[in-house]
């Protein structure tokens, strides 16, 4: 029999495009191809032969050939992603056979948002992973996974690519990025067990596919701008209030800064006329009097963009992918940026009959970042005073004068330290071999490393700037060296025998981090250059330090899944871990997992007379994963010698002095004691169980899953405050704290069609959790809130907050005169609640006022597709989160901080004329104690933000076709320009933004143009 | 397998490895270090503490605000047993006290064989820890007192009321009556403690307890032999002729001076020694004007009662009663009025030079809030900007010029007292002249451009039947005016008034006054048997359960 030719072309039913890599089979042979990148594929096979398509993700397909020889084929979306395959521990497994709590990211909603830490992105798109970030350019993410687990660290644990690391995704491109897991889980983390009680983090990222080649390039530029600004007083309004506030306080309102013209009216009250000022505000006469806006004065329009390339290349005997990436992100404070070159090689080579695989995923990552103090700079534009100049008129700083606080004009900050940057290679991936030994039966062994070289080199430059002056400047270089190595083994053999299936995993691992690290610096440069200031140059006060620390984990672990006529699942886990941080008795600590699975709609009960039921699973898991994140010498009892360090903002801690009065030189020095040792240290342990269910409904067209869990952690490393008499170094780490974490996890989607044309996706999330503190030694109790004897935080969120009741303002004297004792009180001033009505406001008056944890998060992604033109909205929120507002300290009194500027509230202030007021009346002292903990200053941190709108368009492949194009689509995106949050009442939120309460750098609204192309 | 989980701390000791006789010096160095490990929070010279509630001294700085708790404890009105200030200082001296007791546990483990200076060393650990408790002790009176014996474990068992008042004085002058035994008389290093500071500070221990208190800080007598063993031990510190006083008063506030003759103890100041940013004097850190030459931060100004108190009668000697009639503010006021010569040396008032540079003239401008505190500073415990002891750490200015804690004039007037409350009040008249004359020709740094003294300066000693009448009230009346002056600002004073049991009486006087010429002070009032000493801090109740028992009135 001749074979006879046949080609075809492949098609995606979704979207019309052709579809490269498909395995075309003629049925019943080993005869196959796959299609080019055109779709397109030709095959010589038997007249009359079947031909099987298939594909992952879609739906396979076979036809007779008959007697054509073309056979194209449209291929259609497998929405039952049966054989979808999720990274869970050290392999894949198919998402079917899942028993644990496993979150599966969906990538392509979150690949074109700009980004330069990838876990940003995470934010609101799994449900009971709670992401909180910053505007800053550079700034890392917190990530937490089912609340807050522990005292110590609570950030997850990440693999990538199988490596485990606690550095996050912050030096990872995006575009290199696969696909994304989130283990929620014990059973699901445990195979992880020494770092996975915080949850873990699967990230795999992208390789050649074989069978083709490809180059893509996508770019993105994304402005950015200030959503709204603290809202401060201008000059006169400052002097106005300063008036009142004396006026208030029956002083004799004067400063230097300000003549008031006033009057008595009838009652013999004053009346602030006018505020003049003097012709210059400094002695020096050098500074007018201004009307500075600091936040216009310290902010721009950022700029992030990026410039992504990838070339991928697929053969028989191997495939090869290379990634470059650049990223350069000016922030929306001046000069603050982030400036990234992202190399990526992954690769794999096939030898001995593809029994052997050789590859690598290495990435390397070279980051730049300028080093303002982004805290103090937002800080000071709050309450530098608008009097003051930027500049003075002989072109030098202003600065503050006499009778204001001695706080830096910020501009100067940013001007005086943009010079100053950080950089940072780091390298990071692992070298693998994979052998077949008996088929089924594969080792594997990798050797990973994840190191970083840093360099910093910091200036400080002499400057005069108000009353505020340094005639020294200096050179600092600081160079660190940190990282690991990690070495795993994994043996693994699966089994199959009529309806039963077996998996088996061994395997050993082996980490040792060391960090090690010096600084120089010296002063007394002679120019004030960056190209002048290295410490060659300088001339005085030679000073140099340095230190190091590491660690060493050593793990054992075993896996075995199990699954019955793919109805019923089992799994079990055992890792055995050890930490150099334990004492030497209790440095391993072994963590059990097992989980169970049964697929209902397999059941021919379920199977046969429910059809709405596409699949139905049960899942419930069981399991205990470790913590050891915590100081690395604490099982030891320690003296350092320190010679001296920078007292100026602390007490000082040095050992030296000049016992011998000669005032200076080299001073005899000794030695202090550090910590207290405790050899009985041994793991935090998290016991987790997770009830689960999976389902699809309506022809796979409604999926979702709910998951409950009860997470319990005891041993929690605490290092209790300890009694004043004690003196120094009486800190011990102890295994005091037990906390309880509980919750339920809803997550659902639905993929439609409306009138048959425009897809579309709905999907979204919700969860909420609550934590509550179980158990503390008697040291530890006060250090979380309580009144120290009766009152504790057991049976509590960890985040409550605790302190007096602000129960309204005085209104009038008879008020104060009958209120129980409290010292300050006066009319117009806060009242607090005197809870134990002892007649005594005092601290046994405190009690929770809020919780910071929110009741519950959620996050909505709908995305709609029409011929090439696609659409994305993703609004995500909290719900009652407790904010404690700090800001307000500032913004709400002229008697927290004197000598700096104040907020616009309170102009609002009460007052006999202004009674509803619930801001306290002005004054310049704060006799009251307003300062206090109290609920004045809880508010409600609950959000909703439209954090994305995204409006695309693929071009039509026809077009491309002349460009030799395979792919074109373009973007414009919007982000974080809709924000929902309470506004009145009397928990309104009264800062800028909750998600990012106080002086941190705030999140811009983002405006996105970006490009896809695809050679 | 277990090797790889061997992984040793870095760049750390462990204790044991201390116990060998150089390291052992070298936790006695470190001990030394703590007492001057302070910082303008919880400043060791006391200033918040002893100045700002005697009527010397108003807080300054940026506002009522600045540092709220300093403004508390300057009207005691607003003092709270949870202000963090009385937390901090409290756990700050506990931590020089831990650091004396470590060194005292190992040396007392070694042999003098091994360790030829150890008994020397041990009286200088015990001369430091009882330094720390005595300042622990004026502040806060009933205290937890723990030796080198205690082990660590054991000291949440201790309670602050375990030892009456006078067993716990006795517990300081045991320390210090070691040192007095076991000190040589001189050290060869001048940081040191040697047996003549022990002596002083006996004796300055035993007078403080000679004024017996009740719990609620009544004085209920003066006890003789108390004050007879001060007699004997200012004695000997006088006779033994290591010390005495500098022939002009400014050398105890100039950099160049340090460890001079009239330093008996000292807190040992640094610059340009290695460290960041030097060992410098951080007590005063806030002290200095807002001029350009400095630039922050305006705290510690002296009262406009203090420097009516400096002026004089045409006679040379105080105006006791109607000093504060009238008061001397404008620059023609101290030509018009006589006065006490360390006026100058203590106060800097606009228009007069400031520290001795007679062309640098402090300005109403260097002051920071002159609407709140007026215009004056305090100086002596600032340096000039052009003196090689000062260094600017921004934004305050430093200085590694010395803290006396031991004066000699201190001595004679420790001594002066004691002979007064003994009767032999004609003993102390000698002692009372020698400070005054010293101070009536200390005028030598304290003129203008043009050689002119800066202010009229009129200074007589006392002379019985000339000027004044020589009788024991006359006698305590003139010591306690004589102390006041020769040591205002120098953070004594609020603990001669509590140790006199003239407190409540003097400050509520000075109150009534003080707030018709400062505003701010119109809510100070001093309640008795409550202010004479610190609330015990909430936090160290809390963390004994209520073992620690709270001072009375709080």
């Amino acid at each position: 029999q001749d074979k006879i030719p046949v080609s075809g072309k492949i098609t995606s039913k979704t979207d019309a495009q052709p579809i490269p890599g498909v395995t075309v089979l003629e049925k019943g042979t080993t005869n196959g191809t796959t299609t080019n990148e055109k779709g397109e594929y030709t095959l010589r096979v038997s007249p009359g032969a079947t031909l099987l398509f298939s594909f992952i993700g879609m739906v396979s397909q076979e036809a007779a050939l008959g007697n054509s020889s073309v056979l194209d084929m449209i291929l259609e979306e497998d929405l039952k992603k049966l054989d979808e395959v999720v990274v869970t521990g050290y392999k894949a497994e198919r998402k079917a056979d899942l028993t644990g709590a496993v979150s599966v990211v969906k990538l392509s909603d979150i690949k074109d948002i700009p980004t330069a830490d990838p876990i940003k992105n995470l934010q609101g798109r799994v449900a009971g992973m709670q992401v909180t970030t910053s505007g800053s350019p550079g700034a890392t993410a917190s990530v937490r996974i089912r609340g807050q687990g522990t005292l110590n660290n609570n950030d997850p644990l990440y693999v990538i690519d199988g490596i485990p690391t606690k550095e996050g995704l912050q030096s990872i491109n995006q575009n290199d990025i696969e696909s994304i897991q989130v283990l929620k889980d014990a059973s699901a983390a445990s195979i992880y067990g020494s770092r996975a009680g915080n949850g873990v983090i699967i990230v795999t990222t992208k390789r050649a596919k074989a069978g083709f080649s490809r180059i893509d390039f996508s770019s993105f530029w994304s402005f950015q701008r200030y959503q709204s600004k603290l809202r401060v007083l201008n000059t006169e309004q400052r002097a106005r209030v300063y008036w009142q506030a004396a006026v208030n306080d029956g002083v004799t309102p004067s400063s230097p800064l300000y003549q008031f013209n006033s009057h008595l009216d009838a009652q013999g009250k004053p009346v602030l006329d006018g505020v003049s000022y003097p012709e210059f505000i400094d002695a020096a006469q050098t500074m007018r009097p201004a009307n500075t806006r600091w936040f216009d004065e310290i902010s721009q329009t950022g700029l992030m963009q990026s410039y992504n390339l990838n070339f991928s290349n697929g053969g028989e005997k191997g495939t090869m992918l290379f990634s470059l990436n650049y990223l350069d992100h000016d922030g929306i404070i001046k000069e603050t940026n982030l400036n990234r070159l992202t190399l990526r090689l992954n690769s794999d080579y096939n030898f001995l009959q593809g029994k052997l695989k050789v590859g690598e995923n290495l990435t390397f990552a070279k980051t730049r970042q300028t080093l303002l103090p982004e805290g103090e700079i937002m800080n000071m534009a709050l309450i530098q005073q608008s009097i003051v100049p930027v500049r003075t008129l002989t072109g030098g700083w202003g600065g503050p004068v006499a009778s204001m606080s001695d706080r830096q004009n910020p501009v100067r900050l940013i001007a005086d330290n943009q010079q100053n940057k950080s950089y940072a290679g780091r390298i990071f991936g692992n070298v693998y071999a994979d052998l077949e030994i008996l088929p089924k039966l594969q080792l594997r062994t990798s050797i990973g490393v994840d190191y970083t070289l840093g360099s910093q080199r910091v200036l400080y430059k002499a400057y005069t700037s108000g009353f505020l002056s340094d005639p020294m400047n200096r050179a600092t270089n600081t160079e660190n060296f940190y990282g690991n190595w990690i070495w795993q083994n994994t043996l693994t053999y699966s089994l199959e025998r009529n309806k039963h299936r077996l998996d088996f995993l061994a395997g050993t691992e082996r980490i040792r981090y060391n960090n090690q690290s010096f600084w120089a610096s010296r002063q007394g440069f002679a120019l004030q250059t960056p190209e002048y200031m290295y410490l060659d140059a300088g001339s005085a006060n030679k000073d140099n330090g340095g230190s190091a620390f590491g660690y060493g984990l050593m793990s054992f672990f075993g896996k075995v899944n199990y699954a019955l006529a793919d109805r019923y699942l089992a799994s079990v886990t055992v890792r055995r871990d050890g930490s150099s941080r334990f004492g030497s008795d209790q440095r391993y600590g072994t963590f059990p997992a097992f989980s169970l699975g049964w697929r209902l709609s397999e059941e021919n009960f379920l199977k046969d007379h429910v059809t709405a039921i596409s699949d139905l699973k049960l899942r419930f898991g069981w399991g205990v994963t470790g913590n050891q994140d915590f100081a690395n010498n604490a099982i030891y009892r320690l003296y350092e010698s320190n010679y001296g360090i920078d007292p100026t903002w602390d007490f000082d801690i040095g050992t030296a002095y000049d016992i011998t009065g000669a005032n200076t030189g080299s001073l005899p020095s000794g030695y202090r004691l550090i910590q207290q040792g405790n050899d009985k240290l041994k793991w935090e342990s998290t016991t987790q169980t997770n009830y689960g269910i999976d389902f699809s409904l309506f022809e796979y067209k409604l999926t979702g899953s709910v998951d409950y869990f009860v997470k319990k952690t005891k041993d929690i490393l605490v290092s209790p405050p300890y009694l004043g008499v004690v003196g120094e170094g009486g800190n011990q780490w102890v295994n005091g704290a037990s906390m309880e974490n509980s919750g339920i996890e809803l997550q659902l989607g639905y993929q439609g069609k409306i009138a048959n044309k425009v897809n579309f996706n709905l999907s979204g999330n919700i969860s909420s959790y609550q934590n509550k503190v179980t158990y503390l030694p008697r040291e530890v109790v006060n250090s979380y809130g309580g009144n120290g004897r009766d009152v504790t935080i057991l049976g509590r969120s960890i985040n409550s907050i605790y302190g007096y009741v602000a129960d309204g303002i005085f209104q009038t004297q008879e008020q104060v005169d009958s209120y129980a004792t409290q010292i300050g009180k006066e009319v117009g001033r806060i009242r607090y609640k005197d809870l134990n009505g002892d007649g005594v406001v005092d601290d046994r008056d405190r009690t929770w006022i809020g919780n910071s944890n929110p009741k519950f998060m959620y996050g909505l992604n709908a995305d709609f597709s029409f011929k090439g033109i696609d659409v994305v909205l993703f609004f995500q929120g909290l719900q009652r989160a407790d904010v404690y507002n700090d800001n307000k300290l500032l913004t709400d009194f002229a008697s927290l901080a004197s000598g700096v500027n104040w907020g616009e509230r309170t102009l609002d202030a009460w007052s006999p004329t202004n009674p509803t007021s619930t801001i306290p009346a002005l004054t310049l002292t704060d006799k009251n104690n307003e300062q206090r903990r109290s609920s004045y200053f809880v508010e409600q941190g609950s959000y909703l933000k439209l954090r994305n709108v995204q409006v695309g368009y693929t071009i039509p492949a026809t077009l491309l076709k002349r460009y030799r194009m395979q792919q074109a689509r373009l973007y414009v995106q919007a982000q974080n320009v809709l924000t929902l949050r309470k506004k009145t009442g009397n928990s309104a939120y009264t800062g800028v933004d909750p998600e990012t309460p106080n002086a941190t750098y705030p999140i811009p609204a983002v405006y996105t143009l970006g490009l896809n192309l695809s050679f | 397998c277990q090797r790889a989980l061997d992984v040793a701390p870095n760049a750390v000791i462990d204790g044991d490895a201390l116990n060998t006789p150089e390291n052992i010096e070298k936790l006695c160095t470190a001990a030394y270090a703590a007492i001057g490990n302070d910082h303008y929070t919880a400043p060791f010279t006391l200033w918040p503490y002893g100045n700002l509630r005697s009527g010397d001294a108003y807080k300054g700085g940026a506002g009522t605000a600045d540092i709220s708790a300093f403004h508390f404890y300057e009207t005691f009105s607003y003092i709270r047993p949870d202000l963090s200030e009385s937390d901090v200082i409290w756990y700050r001296l506990y931590v020089s006290i831990s650091r004396a007791n470590d060194a005292l546990r190992r040396l007392n483990a070694m042999s003098e064989e091994a360790f030829p200076n150890k008994k020397v060393r041990q009286a200088e650990m015990r001369f430091l820890r009882g330094h720390s408790y005595f300042d622990l002790k004026i502040l806060f009176k009933n205290i937890p007192y723990i030796d080198e014996s205690v082990p660590t474990q054991e000291y949440g068992k201790i309670s602050n009321v375990d030892l009456s008042n006078e067993e716990s004085w006795n517990k300081i002058a045991d320390d210090f009556r070691f040192g007095t035994e076991n000190l040589p008389v001189a050290q060869p290093e001048k940081g040191r403690a040697d047996q003549i500071a022990a002596k002083a500070y006996l004796a300055k221990v035993l007078l403080y307890q000679a004024y017996q208190q009740d719990v609620n800080h009544n004085v209920t007598g003066i006890n003789q032999a108390k004050l007879t063993e001060v007699v004997t031990l200012t004695d000997a510190v006088i006779t033994s002729g290591r010390y005495g006083l500098f022939d002009d008063f400014s050398k105890n506030f100039l950099y160049e001076y340090d460890n001079g003759t009239e330093s008996i103890f000292a807190i040992q100041r640094s610059k340009n020694d290695g460290t960041p940013k030097g060992r410098l004097d951080w007590s005063s850190a806030l002290s200095y004007p807002m001029n350009t030459e400095y630039g922050c931060c305006g705290f510690h100004q002296p009262s406009q009662n203090l420097v009516n108190a400096f002026k004089t009668d045409s006679q040379g000697l105080p105006l006791f009663d109607t000093f504060n009639q009238k008061d001397v503010k404008e620059l023609s006021d101290f030509q018009q009025n006589t006065f006490d010569p360390r006026l100058d040396h203590t106060v800097a008032i606009p228009g007069h030079p400031y520290k001795y540079k007679p062309d640098f003239i402090y300005q109403a401008s260097w002051a920071r809030a002159p609407d709140i505190y007026g215009s004056y500073a305090s100086m002596k415990e600032t340096v000039a900007y052009d003196s090689p002891g000062f260094q600017k750490v921004p934004p305050f200015m430093g200085s590694a010029k010395n803290n006396i804690l031991l004066r000699y004039a201190d001595v004679l007037l420790w001594k002066a007292e004691a002979l007064i409350e003994l009767g032999r009040e004609n003993e102390a008249l000698p002692l009372i002249n020698q400070i005054r004359q010293r101070a009536k020709r200390s005028t030598a740094l304290l003129k203008d451009k043009t050689g002119k003294d800066i202010s009229s300066y009129k200074l007589e000693t006392y002379q019985p039947g000339v000027n004044c009448t020589w009788n024991r009230t006359f006698a305590r009346q003139a010591l306690r005016w004589e102390r006041r002056l020769e040591f205002a600002m120098e953070g004594n004073r609020f603990f001669d008034l509590v140790r006199w049991g003239i407190a409540a009486e003097y400050l509520n006087a000075y109150f009534t006054q003080e707030k018709t010429k400062r505003e701010y002070l119109k809510e100070a009032r001093f309640t008795k048997n409550r202010d004479e000493y610190l609330p015990i801090p909430l936090n160290q109740i809390n963390y004994t359960a209520n073992l620690y028992q709270q001072n009375p009135g709080w």
